[in-house]
Protein backbone atom coordinates (compact mmCIF):
# COMPACT_ATOMS: atom_id res chain seq x y z
CA UNK A 1 0.00 0.00 0.00
CA UNK A 2 1.01 3.61 -0.56
CA UNK A 3 -0.22 7.01 0.52
CA UNK A 4 -0.98 9.32 -2.40
CA UNK A 5 -1.68 13.01 -1.94
CA UNK A 6 -3.06 15.07 -4.78
CA UNK A 7 -5.51 17.82 -5.68
CA UNK A 8 -8.89 16.36 -6.60
CA UNK A 9 -11.23 18.87 -8.19
CA UNK A 10 -9.40 21.69 -6.48
CA UNK A 11 -9.28 20.13 -2.99
CA UNK A 12 -6.24 18.54 -1.39
CA UNK A 13 -6.83 14.87 -0.68
CA UNK A 14 -4.80 11.92 0.57
CA UNK A 15 -5.56 8.25 0.62
CA UNK A 16 -4.02 4.84 0.85
CA UNK A 17 -3.97 2.83 -2.39
CA UNK A 18 -2.69 -0.57 -3.41
CA UNK A 19 0.46 -0.64 -5.56
CA UNK A 20 -1.46 -2.17 -8.45
CA UNK A 21 -4.55 0.02 -8.01
CA UNK A 22 -5.73 1.97 -11.04
CA UNK A 23 -6.72 5.63 -10.73
CA UNK A 24 -10.13 4.66 -12.18
CA UNK A 25 -10.86 2.35 -9.25
CA UNK A 26 -9.42 4.71 -6.63
CA UNK A 27 -11.69 7.52 -7.84
CA UNK A 28 -14.79 5.33 -8.01
CA UNK A 29 -14.31 3.31 -4.84
CA UNK A 30 -12.34 5.55 -2.48
CA UNK A 31 -13.83 8.89 -3.50
CA UNK A 32 -17.23 7.71 -4.81
CA UNK A 33 -16.73 9.59 -8.06
CA UNK A 34 -18.93 7.49 -10.32
CA UNK A 35 -18.79 9.82 -13.33
CA UNK A 36 -15.48 8.16 -14.22
CA UNK A 37 -16.51 4.91 -15.86
CA UNK A 38 -14.89 1.69 -16.94
CA UNK A 39 -15.88 0.96 -20.51
CA UNK A 40 -13.21 -1.06 -22.29
CA UNK A 41 -10.45 -0.90 -19.66
CA UNK A 42 -7.74 -0.80 -22.36
CA UNK A 43 -7.56 2.73 -23.67
CA UNK A 44 -10.03 2.42 -26.50
CA UNK A 45 -13.23 4.21 -25.45
CA UNK A 46 -12.42 7.29 -23.35
CA UNK A 47 -15.21 6.99 -20.81
CA UNK A 48 -12.62 6.81 -17.99
CA UNK A 49 -11.00 10.11 -19.07
CA UNK A 50 -9.79 12.43 -16.31
CA UNK A 51 -7.60 15.52 -16.49
CA UNK A 52 -4.18 15.21 -14.91
CA UNK A 53 -2.50 18.61 -14.74
CA UNK A 54 -5.27 19.74 -17.09
CA UNK A 55 -4.46 17.22 -19.84
CA UNK A 56 -6.73 14.26 -20.65
CA UNK A 57 -5.55 10.82 -19.56
CA UNK A 58 -7.18 7.39 -19.43
CA UNK A 59 -7.62 6.50 -15.76
CA UNK A 60 -8.08 2.82 -16.72
CA UNK A 61 -4.38 2.69 -17.70
CA UNK A 62 -3.01 4.99 -14.99
CA UNK A 63 -1.72 3.61 -11.71
CA UNK A 64 -3.18 5.59 -8.80
CA UNK A 65 0.34 6.04 -7.41
CA UNK A 66 1.20 8.15 -10.46
CA UNK A 67 -0.98 11.12 -9.43
CA UNK A 68 0.88 11.74 -6.16
CA UNK A 69 1.65 15.47 -6.13
CA UNK A 70 -0.46 16.19 -9.22
CA UNK A 71 -3.77 17.84 -10.02
CA UNK A 72 -6.71 15.60 -10.99
CA UNK A 73 -10.01 16.86 -12.34
CA UNK A 74 -13.22 14.97 -13.07
CA UNK A 75 -16.46 16.35 -14.46
CA UNK A 76 -17.55 17.30 -10.93
CA UNK A 77 -15.02 20.11 -11.16
CA UNK A 78 -17.09 21.77 -13.89
CA UNK A 79 -20.44 21.94 -12.14
CA UNK A 80 -23.43 19.95 -11.00
CA UNK A 81 -27.17 19.85 -11.63
CA UNK A 82 -27.63 22.93 -9.45
CA UNK A 83 -24.98 25.03 -11.15
CA UNK A 84 -23.99 23.90 -14.61
CA UNK A 85 -20.88 25.09 -16.39
CA UNK A 86 -21.53 26.88 -19.72
CA UNK A 87 -19.93 23.92 -21.49
CA UNK A 88 -22.37 21.51 -19.83
CA UNK A 89 -25.29 23.81 -20.73
CA UNK A 90 -24.11 23.91 -24.33
CA UNK A 91 -24.05 20.08 -24.43
CA UNK A 92 -27.66 19.95 -23.23
CA UNK A 93 -28.84 22.67 -25.59
CA UNK A 94 -27.16 21.15 -28.65
CA UNK A 95 -28.57 17.68 -27.94
CA UNK A 96 -25.06 16.36 -27.40
CA UNK A 97 -26.16 14.04 -24.59
CA UNK A 98 -28.20 10.95 -25.37
CA UNK A 99 -27.45 7.97 -23.14
CA UNK A 100 -24.80 10.08 -21.40
CA UNK A 101 -22.25 7.32 -20.94
CA UNK A 102 -19.55 9.15 -22.87
CA UNK A 103 -20.48 12.62 -21.62
CA UNK A 104 -18.23 13.11 -18.55
CA UNK A 105 -15.12 12.09 -20.52
CA UNK A 106 -16.20 14.08 -23.55
CA UNK A 107 -16.73 17.21 -21.42
CA UNK A 108 -13.26 16.87 -19.90
CA UNK A 109 -11.53 16.50 -23.27
CA UNK A 110 -13.48 19.53 -24.51
CA UNK A 111 -12.68 21.53 -21.37
CA UNK A 112 -8.97 20.77 -21.72
CA UNK A 113 -9.07 22.00 -25.32
CA UNK A 114 -10.88 25.22 -24.40
CA UNK A 115 -8.35 25.96 -21.66
CA UNK A 116 -5.63 26.05 -24.30
CA UNK A 117 -7.59 27.37 -27.24
CA UNK A 118 -10.51 29.76 -26.79
CA UNK A 119 -11.51 29.66 -30.42
CA UNK A 120 -10.87 26.19 -31.86
CA UNK A 121 -11.72 25.20 -35.42
CA UNK A 122 -14.01 22.23 -36.06
CA UNK A 123 -11.03 20.08 -36.96
CA UNK A 124 -9.26 21.04 -33.74
CA UNK A 125 -12.42 20.12 -31.83
CA UNK A 126 -12.66 16.76 -33.61
CA UNK A 127 -9.02 16.06 -32.91
CA UNK A 128 -9.44 16.93 -29.21
CA UNK A 129 -12.32 14.47 -28.76
CA UNK A 130 -10.87 11.75 -30.98
CA UNK A 131 -9.97 9.70 -27.90
CA UNK A 132 -13.58 9.60 -26.69
CA UNK A 133 -16.10 7.30 -28.36
CA UNK A 134 -19.78 8.15 -28.55
CA UNK A 135 -22.10 5.41 -29.77
CA UNK A 136 -25.23 7.59 -29.79
CA UNK A 137 -24.88 11.07 -31.19
CA UNK A 138 -22.72 10.76 -34.27
CA UNK A 139 -20.50 13.57 -32.87
CA UNK A 140 -22.09 16.40 -34.87
CA UNK A 141 -24.03 17.75 -31.89
CA UNK A 142 -20.98 17.36 -29.66
CA UNK A 143 -18.78 19.39 -31.99
CA UNK A 144 -21.54 21.98 -32.23
CA UNK A 145 -21.85 22.20 -28.44
CA UNK A 146 -18.11 22.73 -28.00
CA UNK A 147 -18.08 25.36 -30.72
CA UNK A 148 -21.05 27.15 -29.06
CA UNK A 149 -19.39 27.05 -25.66
CA UNK A 150 -16.03 28.27 -26.93
CA UNK A 151 -16.96 31.94 -26.93
CA UNK A 152 -18.89 31.79 -23.68
CA UNK A 153 -16.81 29.98 -21.21
CA UNK A 154 -13.84 31.03 -19.26
CA UNK A 155 -11.96 27.78 -19.15
CA UNK A 156 -8.67 29.18 -17.89
CA UNK A 157 -6.99 26.86 -15.41
CA UNK B 1 -8.15 -5.42 -12.29
CA UNK B 2 -4.43 -5.87 -12.58
CA UNK B 3 -2.49 -8.88 -11.31
CA UNK B 4 -0.76 -8.24 -8.01
CA UNK B 5 2.64 -6.53 -7.99
CA UNK B 6 4.63 -4.10 -5.86
CA UNK B 7 5.69 -0.77 -7.30
CA UNK B 8 8.32 1.85 -6.57
CA UNK B 9 8.61 5.36 -8.00
CA UNK B 10 12.23 6.49 -7.69
CA UNK B 11 13.20 10.10 -8.37
CA UNK B 12 16.73 9.53 -9.63
CA UNK B 13 18.21 7.33 -12.29
CA UNK B 14 20.68 5.90 -9.78
CA UNK B 15 17.82 4.74 -7.55
CA UNK B 16 15.97 3.23 -10.51
CA UNK B 17 19.08 1.27 -11.52
CA UNK B 18 19.52 0.06 -7.94
CA UNK B 19 15.91 -1.18 -7.84
CA UNK B 20 16.28 -2.87 -11.22
CA UNK B 21 19.42 -4.62 -9.97
CA UNK B 22 17.95 -5.81 -6.68
CA UNK B 23 14.29 -6.63 -7.34
CA UNK B 24 13.19 -9.99 -8.72
CA UNK B 25 10.98 -10.40 -11.75
CA UNK B 26 10.96 -6.64 -12.33
CA UNK B 27 9.61 -4.45 -15.15
CA UNK B 28 10.02 -0.76 -15.97
CA UNK B 29 6.81 1.20 -16.39
CA UNK B 30 6.71 4.56 -18.19
CA UNK B 31 3.30 5.62 -19.54
CA UNK B 32 1.93 2.12 -19.01
CA UNK B 33 -0.08 2.13 -22.25
CA UNK B 34 1.54 -1.07 -23.49
CA UNK B 35 2.56 -2.69 -20.21
CA UNK B 36 -0.77 -2.35 -18.38
CA UNK B 37 -2.75 -3.53 -21.41
CA UNK B 38 -0.50 -6.61 -21.53
CA UNK B 39 -0.95 -7.18 -17.80
CA UNK B 40 -4.72 -6.94 -18.13
CA UNK B 41 -4.37 -9.66 -20.75
CA UNK B 42 -2.53 -11.88 -18.32
CA UNK B 43 1.14 -10.92 -18.35
CA UNK B 44 2.58 -11.17 -14.84
CA UNK B 45 5.44 -9.60 -12.93
CA UNK B 46 6.22 -9.19 -9.23
CA UNK B 47 7.75 -5.71 -9.24
CA UNK B 48 7.34 -2.54 -11.23
CA UNK B 49 9.71 0.46 -11.32
CA UNK B 50 7.88 3.61 -12.40
CA UNK B 51 10.35 5.96 -14.12
CA UNK B 52 8.04 8.92 -14.76
CA UNK B 53 9.21 10.88 -11.68
CA UNK B 54 12.81 10.89 -12.87
CA UNK B 55 13.57 14.37 -14.17
CA UNK B 56 16.76 13.37 -15.99
CA UNK B 57 14.86 10.88 -18.16
CA UNK B 58 12.59 13.65 -19.42
CA UNK B 59 15.21 16.05 -20.77
CA UNK B 60 15.65 17.12 -24.37
CA UNK B 61 18.97 18.56 -25.41
CA UNK B 62 20.69 19.28 -28.67
CA UNK B 63 23.45 21.20 -30.38
CA UNK B 64 22.68 21.47 -34.06
CA UNK B 65 22.58 17.98 -35.42
CA UNK B 66 23.17 15.87 -32.30
CA UNK B 67 19.95 15.64 -30.35
CA UNK B 68 19.38 13.61 -27.17
CA UNK B 69 15.80 12.77 -26.24
CA UNK B 70 14.94 11.49 -22.75
CA UNK B 71 13.09 8.16 -23.00
CA UNK B 72 10.30 9.25 -20.63
CA UNK B 73 9.25 12.18 -22.82
CA UNK B 74 5.65 11.76 -23.97
CA UNK B 75 4.48 11.78 -27.58
CA UNK B 76 2.57 15.01 -26.87
CA UNK B 77 5.74 16.72 -25.62
CA UNK B 78 7.76 15.54 -28.62
CA UNK B 79 5.23 16.78 -31.14
CA UNK B 80 5.23 20.16 -29.38
CA UNK B 81 9.03 20.57 -29.29
CA UNK B 82 10.15 23.23 -31.80
CA UNK B 83 13.68 21.82 -32.12
CA UNK B 84 12.32 18.44 -33.22
CA UNK B 85 9.86 20.05 -35.61
CA UNK B 86 12.79 21.75 -37.33
CA UNK B 87 15.35 18.96 -37.30
CA UNK B 88 13.29 15.76 -37.14
CA UNK B 89 9.95 16.59 -38.75
CA UNK B 90 9.07 12.97 -39.48
CA UNK B 91 9.37 12.12 -35.76
CA UNK B 92 7.17 15.07 -34.74
CA UNK B 93 4.62 14.05 -37.34
CA UNK B 94 4.58 10.42 -36.17
CA UNK B 95 4.13 11.49 -32.53
CA UNK B 96 1.16 13.57 -33.59
CA UNK B 97 -0.49 10.51 -35.20
CA UNK B 98 -0.17 8.07 -32.34
CA UNK B 99 -3.32 6.75 -30.69
CA UNK B 100 -5.45 9.57 -29.31
CA UNK B 101 -4.76 12.73 -27.28
CA UNK B 102 -4.93 10.68 -24.07
CA UNK B 103 -2.46 8.08 -25.37
CA UNK B 104 -0.12 10.87 -26.52
CA UNK B 105 -0.23 12.45 -23.04
CA UNK B 106 0.65 9.10 -21.45
CA UNK B 107 2.82 7.08 -23.86
CA UNK B 108 6.55 7.72 -24.18
CA UNK B 109 9.20 7.38 -26.86
CA UNK B 110 11.14 4.92 -24.69
CA UNK B 111 8.07 2.73 -24.23
CA UNK B 112 7.38 2.73 -27.96
CA UNK B 113 10.95 1.56 -28.65
CA UNK B 114 11.20 -0.98 -25.84
CA UNK B 115 7.85 -2.51 -26.78
CA UNK B 116 9.23 -2.94 -30.33
CA UNK B 117 5.96 -3.61 -32.12
CA UNK B 118 6.36 -4.10 -35.89
CA UNK B 119 3.74 -1.34 -36.17
CA UNK B 120 5.34 1.09 -33.67
CA UNK B 121 4.95 4.51 -35.23
CA UNK B 122 8.18 6.03 -33.91
CA UNK B 123 10.52 3.39 -35.24
CA UNK B 124 10.52 4.35 -38.96
CA UNK B 125 11.30 8.04 -38.30
CA UNK B 126 13.94 7.10 -35.72
CA UNK B 127 15.57 4.77 -38.25
CA UNK B 128 16.07 7.57 -40.76
CA UNK B 129 17.63 9.72 -38.03
CA UNK B 130 20.34 7.10 -37.39
CA UNK B 131 19.23 6.61 -33.82
CA UNK B 132 21.62 5.30 -31.21
CA UNK B 133 20.28 4.19 -27.83
CA UNK B 134 22.10 4.65 -24.54
CA UNK B 135 21.43 1.88 -22.09
CA UNK B 136 22.52 1.68 -18.46
CA UNK B 137 22.54 -0.79 -15.63
CA UNK B 138 24.39 -0.85 -12.33
CA UNK B 139 27.15 -2.76 -14.07
CA UNK B 140 27.79 -0.11 -16.66
CA UNK B 141 26.74 1.66 -19.84
CA UNK B 142 26.41 0.55 -23.42
CA UNK B 143 25.29 2.05 -26.71
CA UNK B 144 23.45 0.35 -29.50
CA UNK B 145 22.19 1.34 -32.93
CA UNK B 146 18.42 1.12 -33.25
CA UNK B 147 18.83 -1.43 -36.09
CA UNK B 148 20.55 -3.80 -33.67
CA UNK B 149 18.43 -2.96 -30.60
CA UNK B 150 15.31 -4.56 -32.04
CA UNK B 151 16.12 -8.22 -32.45
CA UNK B 152 12.67 -9.61 -33.34
CA UNK B 153 9.06 -8.42 -33.29
CA UNK B 154 8.33 -7.32 -29.67
CA UNK B 155 11.86 -8.25 -28.64
CA UNK B 156 14.83 -5.98 -27.91
CA UNK B 157 18.31 -6.50 -26.54
CA UNK B 158 17.30 -4.91 -23.18
CA UNK B 159 17.95 -7.08 -20.13
CA UNK B 160 15.53 -6.89 -17.18
CA UNK B 161 17.99 -4.90 -15.06
CA UNK B 162 18.76 -2.41 -17.84
CA UNK B 163 17.26 1.01 -18.42
CA UNK B 164 17.06 2.91 -21.68
CA UNK B 165 18.45 6.32 -20.71
CA UNK B 166 18.80 8.34 -23.95
CA UNK B 167 17.49 8.21 -27.48
CA UNK B 168 20.18 9.97 -29.53
CA UNK B 169 19.30 11.10 -33.03
CA UNK B 170 20.95 13.02 -35.85
CA UNK B 171 18.97 16.12 -36.80
CA UNK B 172 18.58 16.64 -40.53
CA UNK B 173 18.62 20.37 -41.31
CA UNK B 174 17.72 21.19 -44.90
CA UNK B 175 15.77 17.99 -45.47
CA UNK B 176 12.10 17.79 -46.41
CA UNK B 177 10.63 15.26 -43.97
CA UNK B 178 7.36 13.49 -43.42
CA UNK B 179 5.54 10.48 -42.08
CA UNK B 180 2.42 8.86 -43.46
CA UNK B 181 0.54 5.93 -42.07
CA UNK B 182 -2.42 4.04 -43.32
CA UNK B 183 -4.65 2.71 -40.58
CA UNK B 184 -8.22 1.54 -40.40
CA UNK B 185 -9.30 4.76 -38.71
CA UNK B 186 -7.41 7.89 -37.90
CA UNK B 187 -7.48 7.85 -34.11
CA UNK B 188 -6.40 4.77 -32.14
CA UNK B 189 -5.74 2.52 -35.03
CA UNK B 190 -2.46 0.71 -34.96
CA UNK B 191 -0.63 1.37 -38.21
CA UNK B 192 -0.99 -1.25 -40.88
CA UNK B 193 1.49 0.44 -43.15
CA UNK B 194 3.77 3.41 -42.79
CA UNK B 195 6.52 5.35 -44.52
CA UNK B 196 8.94 7.92 -43.07
CA UNK B 197 11.10 10.01 -45.33
CA UNK B 198 13.77 12.71 -45.36
CA UNK B 199 14.71 14.10 -48.74
CA UNK B 200 17.37 16.65 -49.67
CA UNK B 201 17.05 18.06 -53.17
CA UNK B 202 18.96 20.48 -55.33
CA UNK B 203 16.78 21.83 -58.11
CA UNK B 204 15.67 18.79 -60.11
CA UNK B 205 18.08 16.34 -58.48
CA UNK B 206 17.89 14.16 -55.40
CA UNK B 207 20.95 14.83 -53.30
CA UNK B 208 20.25 12.47 -50.43
CA UNK B 209 17.19 10.38 -49.60
CA UNK B 210 16.40 8.42 -46.45
CA UNK B 211 13.38 6.13 -46.32
CA UNK B 212 11.97 3.73 -43.74
CA UNK B 213 9.01 1.42 -44.09
CA UNK B 214 6.96 0.20 -41.11
CA UNK B 215 4.43 -2.62 -40.61
CA UNK B 216 5.31 -4.51 -43.81
CA UNK B 217 8.19 -6.62 -42.55
CA UNK B 218 8.77 -8.22 -39.12
CA UNK B 219 10.72 -5.09 -38.16
CA UNK B 220 10.56 -1.63 -39.73
CA UNK B 221 13.50 -1.22 -42.12
CA UNK B 222 15.39 1.16 -44.39
CA UNK B 223 15.70 0.09 -48.02
CA UNK B 224 19.32 1.21 -48.26
CA UNK B 225 19.75 0.01 -51.84
CA UNK B 226 16.93 2.34 -52.90
CA UNK B 227 18.43 5.26 -50.97
CA UNK B 228 21.72 4.66 -52.75
CA UNK B 229 19.96 4.36 -56.12
CA UNK B 230 18.29 7.75 -55.61
CA UNK B 231 21.38 9.73 -54.49
CA UNK B 232 22.33 12.20 -57.25
CA UNK B 233 19.63 11.06 -59.66
CA UNK B 234 17.32 13.31 -61.64
CA UNK B 235 13.99 13.85 -59.90
CA UNK B 236 11.48 12.71 -62.50
CA UNK B 237 8.64 10.20 -62.89
CA UNK B 238 10.96 7.57 -64.26
CA UNK B 239 13.36 7.66 -61.27
CA UNK B 240 10.53 7.84 -58.77
CA UNK B 241 8.68 4.93 -60.37
CA UNK B 242 11.81 2.81 -60.43
CA UNK B 243 12.60 3.62 -56.79
CA UNK B 244 9.08 2.65 -55.66
CA UNK B 245 9.35 -0.65 -57.55
CA UNK B 246 12.69 -1.35 -55.88
CA UNK B 247 11.16 -0.77 -52.44
CA UNK B 248 8.46 -3.32 -53.16
CA UNK B 249 11.06 -5.81 -54.39
CA UNK B 250 13.02 -5.33 -51.18
CA UNK B 251 9.95 -6.01 -49.02
CA UNK B 252 9.33 -9.23 -50.98
CA UNK B 253 12.96 -10.24 -50.56
CA UNK B 254 12.77 -9.79 -46.76
CA UNK B 255 9.40 -11.36 -46.11
CA UNK B 256 8.53 -13.62 -49.01
CA UNK B 257 4.98 -13.42 -50.31
CA UNK B 258 2.07 -12.77 -47.96
CA UNK B 259 -1.67 -12.72 -48.56
CA UNK B 260 -1.88 -9.13 -47.30
CA UNK B 261 0.61 -7.98 -49.93
CA UNK B 262 -2.02 -7.84 -52.66
CA UNK B 263 -3.31 -4.81 -50.77
CA UNK B 264 -0.19 -3.57 -49.04
CA UNK B 265 2.37 -3.41 -51.82
CA UNK B 266 0.46 -1.12 -54.20
CA UNK B 267 -0.21 1.17 -51.21
CA UNK B 268 3.46 1.26 -50.24
CA UNK B 269 4.33 2.05 -53.83
CA UNK B 270 1.90 4.95 -53.82
CA UNK B 271 3.17 6.30 -50.50
CA UNK B 272 6.80 6.13 -51.58
CA UNK B 273 6.04 7.93 -54.84
CA UNK B 274 4.18 10.65 -53.01
CA UNK B 275 6.99 11.04 -50.50
CA UNK B 276 9.60 11.40 -53.24
CA UNK B 277 7.56 13.83 -55.32
CA UNK B 278 6.93 16.09 -52.31
C1 LIG C 1 -5.50 2.64 -27.28
C2 LIG C 1 -4.06 2.57 -27.68
C3 LIG C 1 -3.65 3.11 -28.91
C4 LIG C 1 -2.32 3.04 -29.30
N1 LIG C 1 -1.98 3.59 -30.50
C5 LIG C 1 -0.69 3.51 -30.92
C6 LIG C 1 -0.30 4.06 -32.19
O1 LIG C 1 -1.11 4.62 -32.92
N2 LIG C 1 0.99 3.92 -32.58
C7 LIG C 1 1.92 3.30 -31.78
O2 LIG C 1 3.08 3.22 -32.19
N3 LIG C 1 1.59 2.80 -30.58
C8 LIG C 1 0.31 2.88 -30.13
N4 LIG C 1 -0.04 2.34 -28.91
C9 LIG C 1 0.98 1.65 -28.12
C10 LIG C 1 1.66 2.50 -27.01
O3 LIG C 1 0.84 3.58 -26.61
C11 LIG C 1 2.99 3.09 -27.44
O4 LIG C 1 3.85 2.06 -27.87
C12 LIG C 1 3.68 3.88 -26.34
O5 LIG C 1 4.71 4.65 -26.89
C13 LIG C 1 4.24 3.03 -25.23
O6 LIG C 1 4.87 3.89 -24.28
P1 LIG C 1 4.57 3.78 -22.71
O7 LIG C 1 5.40 4.81 -22.06
O8 LIG C 1 3.14 3.80 -22.43
O9 LIG C 1 5.17 2.32 -22.44
P2 LIG C 1 4.96 1.32 -21.21
O10 LIG C 1 3.71 0.59 -21.38
O11 LIG C 1 5.20 2.04 -19.93
O12 LIG C 1 6.20 0.36 -21.49
C14 LIG C 1 6.25 -0.45 -22.65
C15 LIG C 1 7.46 -1.39 -22.56
O13 LIG C 1 8.66 -0.65 -22.58
C16 LIG C 1 9.43 -0.88 -21.40
N5 LIG C 1 10.06 0.41 -21.10
C17 LIG C 1 9.47 1.65 -21.13
N6 LIG C 1 10.38 2.61 -20.90
C18 LIG C 1 11.57 1.99 -20.72
C19 LIG C 1 12.92 2.46 -20.46
N7 LIG C 1 13.20 3.78 -20.36
N8 LIG C 1 13.90 1.53 -20.32
C20 LIG C 1 13.62 0.20 -20.44
N9 LIG C 1 12.39 -0.29 -20.72
C21 LIG C 1 11.38 0.60 -20.85
C22 LIG C 1 8.46 -1.40 -20.39
O14 LIG C 1 9.09 -2.24 -19.45
C23 LIG C 1 7.49 -2.18 -21.27
O15 LIG C 1 8.01 -3.44 -21.56
C24 LIG C 1 -1.36 2.41 -28.47
C25 LIG C 1 -1.77 1.89 -27.23
C26 LIG C 1 -3.09 1.97 -26.84
C27 LIG C 1 -3.51 1.40 -25.50
S1 LIG D 1 -12.22 2.44 -19.99
FE1 LIG D 1 -12.14 2.63 -22.13
S2 LIG D 1 -10.49 4.00 -22.35
FE2 LIG D 1 -10.48 3.62 -20.24
S1 LIG E 1 -24.39 9.85 -25.62
FE1 LIG E 1 -24.43 7.70 -25.57
S2 LIG E 1 -22.36 7.21 -25.92
FE2 LIG E 1 -22.37 9.30 -26.24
Amino acid sequence: MKIVSFALNGKKVSCEVQDRELLLHALRERFSIKSVKEGCGIGECGTCTVLIDNEPHYSCLTLASKVDGHDVKTVEYLGDAGLLHPLQKAFIEAGAVQCGYCTPGMLLSAYSLLMKNENPSDSEIREAISGNLCRCTGYIQIVEAIRDAAGLCKCKP
Amino acid sequence: MLPDFASVSPETKADALAYLASLDDVRVIAGGTDLLVNMKRGELCSNVVDIMNIEELRLLSGDGTDIAIGPAITHAAISAAAMLNDLAGSLSAACGWIGSPQIRNMGTIGGNLANASPAADLIPPLLIHDTVLKIESQEGKREERLDDFIVAPYETSLKPHELLTWVCIKGLPGYREGYRRIARRAAWAISRLSVAWAVREDGDRFVDVKLAIGSCTPMPFRPRNVEKFLGGRKKDDHTIGEAAALVVEEIRRITGDRPSFAYKLPVVKGLVQKALRG
